[in-house]
């Protein structure tokens, strides 16, 4: 039970319990300002009676339509720990689903650490199956090794063959993929 | 290098404009401001129409944090080249960086002129918007600047123009800016309506507002009526329907008797259909195959509690509150919120119910066969989220605080023994997970902070940072235990620790404003003068990259055609700007600059004037002060009557802001007494002070009087003695400043600069009540800082009996102390500097006249006097640090003994054993740098001649 609404810049200054899991970036002003700007309806943060924060996604729609890669993606999605178990990322993740259907996205997709198990498997469950590796993608801190990440993708209703989902079998560097 | 590249250019094209700008950029990108702007201005005068030009120097201006210069470089720029669109657009960017929202308003007309595009009609609709929300005078927002706006949407839909849903919104943002709900109602539900897709719910949300705001009733009843069928978890709409309900009741509305009531559907206005619509979706989620939605369960908490409220014996058709919280425990006590939905409705149990809550419940958790030890464990993670939940319940229900001491200990053991027991089934957790039972180590450490401050048993303390120490090595990201432990160390006085602890929460960016406190409010205070200003520094470059960061957004949210998100966005550059912390740390770090460095490197005048600080100028937004602190960002699960409440926030605001206006003043106080120009004497009477900048001694007099004013509201303050719960604001160091005796010999220091200055202009002759009165003010001011002294001596930290005992208090006594001696050192150098040219040309008198027998003034005898009575007491200080740091070197925490078995077992030891070798070690580092500090005072105390 939970209020959904759009997220606002207010709600940055109660985040603290979803953002201060160790796997949750918590990014500079300019780029939620960014999301804010261009893509408000993405940004969508749900409240606990309590008025806690319990968790938001953040996304946006790129890609080019003529080459059928218009799509919706997932650029952070978090839980506050005492909230977890709820099925609220899959609730936010539906959300987003809907927006990019409306939008005419082909598919959704999104980045997730390939040593981040829960998040792998619940984003199976929910549709999406591995689109590609990509090496490094995420810069390591404190003197740990940098981390690879699954590029993970579900076809929408405008992607009628699934074309957008076939698996690209070689993984892939940062600097090649859009 | 780039430096290089353009002035190879520039020696081919003498006159490439752009070449020149570049090189400013790499100019001012390795610091040369001024060479780079000047290069910058001399390209600007010529009012460049190419592009590159343009661009670089609006990235020049930028970084230069001087935006209002772009729009003189493109007002420049469409004078010359009038039909193109590019630098009109860029002209209305520049503007709307700055906020000139009626030049953005003409911008924008002219750009649609130039090519009838409707993005730029609406960039101008905006910024008459924009002129509303930031008119002062309402008014005038409301009769013209709002109509106009409407006026010109109307304009564009009459001509049925209207092509994005950006341009709906922005209608129906100036309707109900204007106060029409009627027409924002029609617009929404109408034809334009139709266009608002991109946000789910967008239409509905947006009546559903309308409807609030115009007290329709049924229709916010029937709407959310209907959302709720949809989806009966979204809380908002519960919320609605009860409100709405509960409206009609009270104005006995009854359903027309013909034709349709409501535009939204059937309308919903007895007790006894509310209830059947909760007590309906709760079955539907009883029959459910699938994870059952809490909403319902809770809506008939809800529903219950807002009975009561209004006296309604009907809230008995949905049953017992114990039942109905025990039914949703039996459903939803396996996950980790369920604390969290039940604490709102535990005021619905009578306090005689509550241990009777606690054990229904209990039947409900699955544990072991009882071992040895009494404890019954639970078999799986599930069971053990539930036994969890019970525990934290019956600390929200007060039952663990109504335990006496025993009970408290062994509430501990059964807590630790589930912790441990626990760890288990976390085996293969990774280093970026949380254990499943963390939370029992939690509450334990919980509890032993209770038994603290019951009993003052410090062993309890650090029995705490024990049992958290050990809670961290086990779930190394687990950001509750690292807080909880940052705020022990933080109360025991030992800052060292808590520098790791904090960064390894990795707080960045926003979180700087909202946890920064943690930091902050210790570092200074516990005399870790090089941390503090590491955490300051932090902090500063967050606020400072606000203003450019925003600015930029707002632009991108025209671009765009996000108009909701710019006011949204100024609102929140302005909350920054005013936040309580910005102002803190910004006070603090110049101040902490001053005592650290000011007559160490540079002088205490170079220091000031390189800070820039002003002494006539207040630049502290004392009435819109916004406390943007996350104080409930430590988990509790205490009582309601012990939780943090709006009062609390409020008086620890007020006690912030006193003591930041203390802060504020001594900082401009000792700008003042740098800049101080001396008297004209008479001789060279025109000569005025070098760099012009000098200070009235009436400016001193007037801040001397406010910080009067600003310490007496202090005392009333700390006379007050709030207590804020120990999981919420720290208390302020105001008590401390007061009770240490810094402010007022600080205060009376000052004062004592504004006599001498007095006696500049009398001379020496004829001054001799002058000079008793500044003579007493040497010795009062020795006796004040004796007096100082006194309060610092006592050990920091003993072994008793077996037990270690720390004095915190006495450390931040102590730095209090050595910023006196500094505040003192820098007046007693400001009379030397009024009291040389008075005793020379004393002596070139006696040398004249060659007349010996003149005994000294009394002033400068005094002054001597003085001088070397401060030293006296700094030695002292001097051997009282070099005594404590001895001791504490000696003090041998090995030969301790901590009690293992009932309370502890030996590992826990050694983890608390770690945390009293943490705490030993900081407070050696304090007192390290509390020394090397007053030692450089000590040395400048002694070359001070007349």
């Amino acid at each position: 039970m939970t209020t959904l609404r759009a997220f606002t810049c207010d709600d940055l200054f109660k985040f603290n319990n979803i953002n201060l899991d160790p796997l949750t970036e918590t990014y500079g002003i300019p780029f939620y300002l960014q999301y804010l700007a261009h893509w408000p309806e993405y940004f969508i943060v749900s409240e606990a009676p309590g008025g806690e924060l319990m968790g938001y996604i953040m996304g946006k729609a790129e890609g080019s339509v003529a080459r059928e890669e218009w799509h919706g993606h997932v650029t952070a999605l978090s839980v506050a720990p005492e909230f977890r178990r709820l099925g609220l990322a899959a609730k936010l993740m539906e959300m987003l689903e809907e927006i990019s259907e409306r939008k005419g996205g082909f598919f959704v997709d999104l980045f997730v650490r390939v040593s981040n198990q829960v998040a792998v498997n619940m984003y199976k469950q929910l549709g999406y199956s591995v689109y590609r590796t990509v090496i490094e993608y995420y810069s390591a801190s404190n003197g740990e090794p940098d981390e690879d990440a699954y590029d993970m993708r579900k076809a929408l209703s405008r992607d009628t063959e699934r074309k957008s989902i076939i698996p690209i079998p070689h993984p892939v560097r940062p600097e090649d993929i859009e | 290098m780039a430096i290089q590249q353009a002035d190879k250019l520039l020696k081919k094209h003498k006159d490439l404009h752009c070449a020149k700008v570049l090189k400013a950029i790499g100019l001012q990108r390795t610091g040369k401001q001024d060479e780079a702007f000047s290069l910058a201005q001399e390209v600007a005068t010529l009012e460049p129409t190419d592009d590159n030009s343009l661009q670089a120097l609006t990235i020049l201006y930028r970084e230069m944090h001087h935006p209002e210069l772009v729009t003189k470089l493109y007002e420049a720029a469409v004078k010359k080249v009038p039909l193109s669109e590019e630098y009109h657009s860029h002209l209305f960017m520049a503007y709307a960086r700055v906020g000139e929202y009626k030049k953005m308003q003409q911008a924008g007309m002219a750009l649609y002129k130039i090519v009838p595009k409707n993005p730029y009609y609406f960039w101008s609709v905006m910024s008459l918007v924009m002129q509303a929300i930031s008119a002062q005078d309402e008014k005038l927002a409301q009769t013209m600047f709002l109509p106009l706006a409407e006026r010109m949407v109307e304009k564009m839909v009459k001509e049925e123009k209207i092509e994005a849903e950006a341009e709906v919104q922005l209608y129906f943002m100036i309707l109900e800016r204007l106060g029409k709900c009627v027409e924002a109602l029609d617009v929404v539900r109408g034809p334009l309506g139709e266009k608002l897709t991109s946000e789910l719910r967008s239409r509905e949300n947006k009546c559903m507002m309308m409807y609030q705001r115009l007290q329709l009733w049924p229709e916010c009843n029937a709407l959310s009526y209907k959302l709720l069928l949809k989806n009966p978890d979204d809380w908002q709409f519960y919320l609605s329907y009860f409100d709405s309900l509960f409206h009609l009741m009270d104005k006995s509305w009854s359903q027309p008797e013909e034709g349709e009531h409501c535009v939204e559907g059937p309308v919903q206005t007895t007790v006894a259909e509310a209830v059947k619509f909760v007590v309906d979706r709760m079955e539907e989620q009883d029959k459910k195959e699938s994870r059952p939605l809490r909403g319902p369960y809770l809506a008939c908490l809800e529903l219950i509690h807002r009975l009561r409220q209004r006296g309604c014996p009907d809230e008995k058709e949905l049953g017992d509150p114990l039942e109905l919280m025990v039914q949703f425990f039996g459903k939803f006590g396996d996950k980790p919120c369920c604390i969290t939905d039940l604490k709102i409705y535990l005021h619905l149990l009578p306090p005689e119910q509550r241990s009777q809550f606690k054990n229904h419940l209990g039947e409900l958790v699955p544990l072991g066969e009882a071992g040895e030890d009494g404890f019954g464990f639970p078999g799986d993670t599930k069971a053990l989220q539930r036994h969890l939940c019970v525990c934290q319940l019956s600390r929200a229900l007060g039952l663990q605080h109504a335990l006496d001491t025993e009970g408290k200990l062994r509430l501990i053991t059964e807590l630790k023994a589930h912790y441990h027991y626990g760890l288990q089934f976390g085996k293969s957790c990774l280093k970026t997970e949380l254990q499943f039972s963390d939370m029992y180590c939690l509450m334990a450490a919980h509890v032993y902070i209770d038994l603290w401050t019951e009993t003052g048993d410090e062993n309890m303390l650090w029995q705490s940072l024990g049992v958290l120490e050990e809670g961290l090595s086990f779930s190394p990201s687990n950001a509750q235990f690292k807080l909880l432990l940052l705020l022990l160390f933080c109360r025991l006085g030992a800052f060292q620790p808590v520098v790791d602890l904090y960064s390894s929460l990795d707080a960045k960016h926003v979180q700087h404003d909202t946890i920064g406190y943690l930091l902050t409010r210790y570092a200074g205070s516990l005399g870790q003068f090089a941390a503090a200003s590491q955490s300051c520094n932090f902090s500063l470059r967050f606020f400072h990259s606000n203003q450019k960061d925003t600015s930029e957004y707002i632009i991108q949210a025209y671009k765009y055609g996000a108009f909701e998100k710019i006011p949204e966005f100024i609102a929140f550059r302005t909350r920054l700007n005013q936040s309580l912390h910005f102002a803190q740390v910004r006070t603090e770090r110049m101040l902490l600059d001053l005592y650290t460095e000011a007559d160490v490197t540079l002088s205490l005048e170079e220091s000031v004037k390189a800070m820039g600080v002003c002494p006539e100028e207040d630049d502290i937004p004392w009435d819109n002060m916004r406390d943007n602190r996350d104080l409930t960002v430590l988990v509790s699960w205490d009582p309601k009557d012990r939780e943090l409440t709006e009062e609390h926030r409020r008086l620890s605001l007020e006690e912030e802001s006193v003591w930041l206006k203390v802060r504020s003043l001594t900082l401009r106080l000792l700008a003042s007494l740098a800049l101080l120009g001396h008297a004209p004497s008479p001789r060279n009477s025109d000569k005025t002070n070098e760099n012009g900048i000098s200070v009235k001694s009436s400016t001193l007099q007037t801040l001397l009087s406010q910080l009067d004013q600003t310490l007496e509201t202090a005392a009333q303050i700390t006379e007050k003695q709030t207590q804020y719960p120990f999981l919420g604001p720290p208390s302020s160091r105001l008590a401390t400043a007061l009770s240490s005796g810094s402010c007022h010999c600080q205060a009376s220091a000052l004062q004592l600069s504004l006599t001498l200055r007095e006696l500049e202009t009398t001379g020496l002759d004829d001054s001799s009540e002058l000079q008793t009165q500044i003579c007493n003010a040497f010795k009062s001011s020795v006796a004040q800082l004796q007096e100082m002294l006194s309060r610092c001596k006592g050990e920091v930290l003993e072994m008793k009996d077996g037990r270690l005992t720390t004095r915190p208090s006495l450390l931040e006594t102590l730095v209090f102390f050595v910023e006196t001696v500094c505040v003192l050192l820098w007046v007693a150098s400001y009379s030397a500097s009024v009291l040389r040219p008075l005793k020379s040309s004393l002596q070139k008198k006696k040398k004249k006249k060659k007349d010996s027998s003149t005994a000294m003034p009394v002033v400068l005898c005094g002054f001597q006097e003085w001088t070397g009575s401060l030293q006296g007491v700094v030695t002292q200080a001097l051997d009282h640090v070099k005594g404590q740091e001895a001791s504490l070197t000696a003090l041998k925490l090995a030969a301790l003994t901590l009690e293992e078995g009932y309370s502890q077992t030996q590992e826990e030891c050694g983890f608390t054993r770690a945390a009293m070798d943490k705490v030993q070690s900081s407070y050696l580092g304090s007192l390290q740098e509390l020394g090397d500090l007053l030692r450089k005072r000590a040395d400048l105390l002694k070359s001070l001649k007349i």
